[in-house]
């Protein structure tokens, strides 16, 4: 069951944001929402949290409408991070398990765990406008997941982070997914969350243009390159497969691309039963190429790495 | 509605427990405190010693004389010093050079034209009340007698009249420049905290929480808190005072006046305290608040003017029943008005009951402006556009 976005839309003024963008995050999956700049996914995010409401469309969890007493145990880290400055770092965190209705003693003992899990444990009385950056990013990870909420929905929580953050951090996600919460988080960085997110739904101009398993799609794409280096005497053995497209083709490395609906394997069998096949490798296409077929945009835009 | 108070207190209890944490509060507070203190006890050091009084004379002042003076002294609080001069010009002297404050070398009273006060008065008194016994002595009357009618005294005045309204009005003033100073302490407060929870992006993560009402409402209540007890910590040593002392005189006034200035100046606190949220939530930066709240500023200002000046010379004019009816000058002008006593119930109900409706309706504003103000950032945003702009929630 998990979160449903439903048909949902929404502009500002004469600016369309979202137009009718649906997607399912099911619980204990790591659920990345991509897209580029400016695509709408923090809006839909807003829209998911209440602070924004929808011009149509539903937000459910569990088949029920979404109100605000669902909310209360959901977990949101804005993209642009929201810290009482002059708070201690644990007395900020402790506050929001108070506002996500915990009891006072069970908002600070969580909270020391937490802090502990982020490696924030002997900042504990620092001044939030006193810790750095990173610190600053963890502690509103920490402030959004303080009362084990169900539902986590997380934006752009990648952004700015260096790649042992983005470890530690997906780390801390996938374990909370492990744990059969819903977990929703948005980035524009395709490839660097392209080995994080188990499910992506890619929105642009505020629609759906995919959805599913990246592994599935990944898989599945026409945009699979099959490697080879074959020591045959000819390539007449590709007559067989009208639909393979040679890429590039040199004496020791042939390139062929695999379209959708065609088994690379029954490929790489017809090149094994020509001659010897010295090396192969099935290459996938990366999200951004995914993005790209899927968008139906020629050019890398602006954003999408 | 138990959610609503819960998130609420919350929000207050936070902003109450930085504020109380924050240097610039204690050193505030520690400076309110000094001032009160020395205001109230720099006066009674000062004034302790009581006025004294010197009188020059010729030669050495008669016994008489000094006497009369002295008794008057114990019974008017003040103390008379006597020094002797050679002869009348150089008494003359004396009191025009400001060495002594009266002068009376013989059957002329010298006095300088400034800060006698009522001495004078009370020498010649005294002169005339000693030459009066001496010739009643002469004419043949016993020292029983002459006593008996040294003791006639005028009658005892008794200042009567609006004695009753006095506290009524005092309180009346009291809440007007009570509310005053501590809006314009307060409304800066209420306004920098909204403003910051808008520049920080705090509101969007607690408006996934909480509805825009709690955060407004618990964020006033922790400033009205604060300032509350700041003016408590102005007035105690005042109070201190008036318990120990009996010389500072401030007018009885009775329970319920008090009651009604406490009812006033919360409404009028609560509505002006949401039209600075309101202002605060429409700017990006917080360097921007003090220009969003000049507006507001500005009706707090023209509403205290309007209600020491117009309201209080003629309580019974048009202009001041509107005024004291209108939301934003009622908690002003209102007490003031209700001091002349002749205000009927009914209209102050009714300024009551349209200042509290007024305050509702404001936080009701105040939170649509602060859910969608928040939601654009990177420019200040105008009013007009949020009331007008259905598209933005």
């Amino acid at each position: 069951m998990g979160l449903e976005i439903d048909n949902v839309a929404h502009s500002f003024g004469d600016g369309l944001a979202l137009d009718g963008v649906s997607l399912e995050v099911a619980p204990g999956v790591l659920t990345g929402l991509l897209g580029p700049n400016g695509a709408g996914k923090t809006t839909l995010m807003r829209i998911m949290l209440g602070v924004l409401s929808p011009d149509r469309g539903e937000v459910r969890y569990d088949g029920r409408l979404v109100g605000e007493a669902d909310r209360r145990h959901w977990g949101y880290m804005p993209q642009e991070r929201g810290l009482y400055p002059g708070m201690p770092a644990g007395g900020q965190v402790a506050h929001f398990g108070r506002l996500h209705g915990l009891s006072r003693r069970d908002a600070s003992s969580r909270a020391h765990a937490l802090l502990g899990e982020l490696g924030l444990e002997d900042r504990w009385g620092d001044r939030t406008d006193k810790l750095s950056g990173g610190m600053q990013q963890r502690l509103q990870l920490a402030t959004s997941l303080v009362h084990d909420p169900e539902v986590i929905v997380l934006d752009e929580p990648f952004a700015g982070l260096d790649p042992v953050a983005v470890a530690s951090l997906s780390e801390t996600l996938r374990l909370r997914a492990r744990d059969g919460r819903t977990v929703l988080f948005s980035s524009h960085q395709l490839d660097l969350v392209q080995d994080l997110c188990e499910d992506i739904a890619m929105v642009d101009y505020g629609r759906t243009v995919l959805l599913g398993s990246v592994a599935t799609l990944r898989a599945s794409s026409g945009r699979r390159q099959l490697r080879l280096h074959v020591e045959a005497p000819n390539r007449d053995w590709l007559l067989a497969f009208p639909g393979l497209t040679v890429v590039s083709d040199e004496a020791d490395d042939l390139r062929l691309a695999v379209p959708a609906g065609m088994d690379p394997l029954e490929v790489l069998d017809a090149a094994r039963a020509a001659g010897r096949v010295v090396d192969f490798g099935l290459d996938l296409p990366t999200l951004s190429q995914l993005f790209l077929a899927a968008a139906d945009r020629a050019v890398d835009p602006a954003g999408v790495r | 509605m138990g959610a609503w108070w819960r998130g609420t207190s919350l929000v207050a209890e936070r902003g109450l427990v930085e504020t109380l944490r924050s240097r610039s509060f204690k050193v505030i507070t520690g400076l309110l405190l000094l001032l009160s203190v020395a205001a109230v006890t720099i006066p009674q050091i000062l004034g302790g010693a009581g006025t004294t009084y010197t009188i020059a004379t010729a030669a050495k002042a008669p016994a008489g004389l000094v006497a009369a003076l002295n008794a008057a002294g114990k019974s008017a609080d003040f103390t008379v010093k006597y020094i002797s001069r050679r002869d009348v010009a150089d008494v003359r002297q004396a009191v025009g050079d400001g060495d002594a404050t009266a002068g009376l070398p013989a059957a002329t009273l010298y006095t300088s034209a400034k800060s006698a006060g009522t001495f004078p008065v009370v020498v010649a008194q005294a002169v005339v009340s000693l030459e009066t016994s001496r010739r009643l002595t002469e004419a043949g009357l016993s020292p029983q007698q002459v006593a008996d009618l040294q003791s006639i005294r005028p009658p005892k005045q008794v200042i009567v009249g609006r004695v009753d309204n006095e506290g009524r009005a005092g309180a009346g003033f009291a809440v007007g420049i009570v509310l005053y100073l501590a809006l314009t302490f307060a409304g800066s407060a209420i306004a920098t905290t909204v403003a910051m929870e808008k520049s920080t992006r705090i509101s969007e993560v607690l408006l996934a929480v909480l509805r825009p009402s709690q955060v407004l409402v618990g964020t006033v209540t922790a400033v009205g808190a604060v300032t509350l007890g700041q003016l408590l910590v102005l007035a105690t040593p005042l109070a201190v005072a008036v318990q120990v002392s009996d010389k500072i005189g401030i007018p009885t006034v009775a329970a319920g006046d008090i009651g009604l200035a406490v009812a006033w100046f919360v409404l009028g606190f609560a509505l002006y305290a949401f039209m600075f949220a309101t202002a605060a939530a429409l700017v990006d930066k917080i360097t921007e608040v003090s220009s969003a709240i000049t507006p507001v500023m500005i009706i707090l200002v023209a509403g205290y003017m309007l209600a020491v000046t117009v309201v209080a010379t003629d309580t019974s004019a048009g202009w001041s029943i509107a005024a004291s009816m209108f939301p934003l000058t009622a908690p002003l002008a209102m007490p003031i008005r209700w001091a002349s006593g002749e205000v009927p119930v009914w209209q102050l109900l009714m300024a009551m009951a349209l200042t509290a409706a007024t305050a509702v309706l404001l936080v009701w504003v105040a939170s649509s402006i602060y859910r969608r103000a928040l939601l654009i950032t990177g420019r200040r945003v105008k009013l007009r556009e949020v009331i007008n702009n259905r598209a933005l929630s």
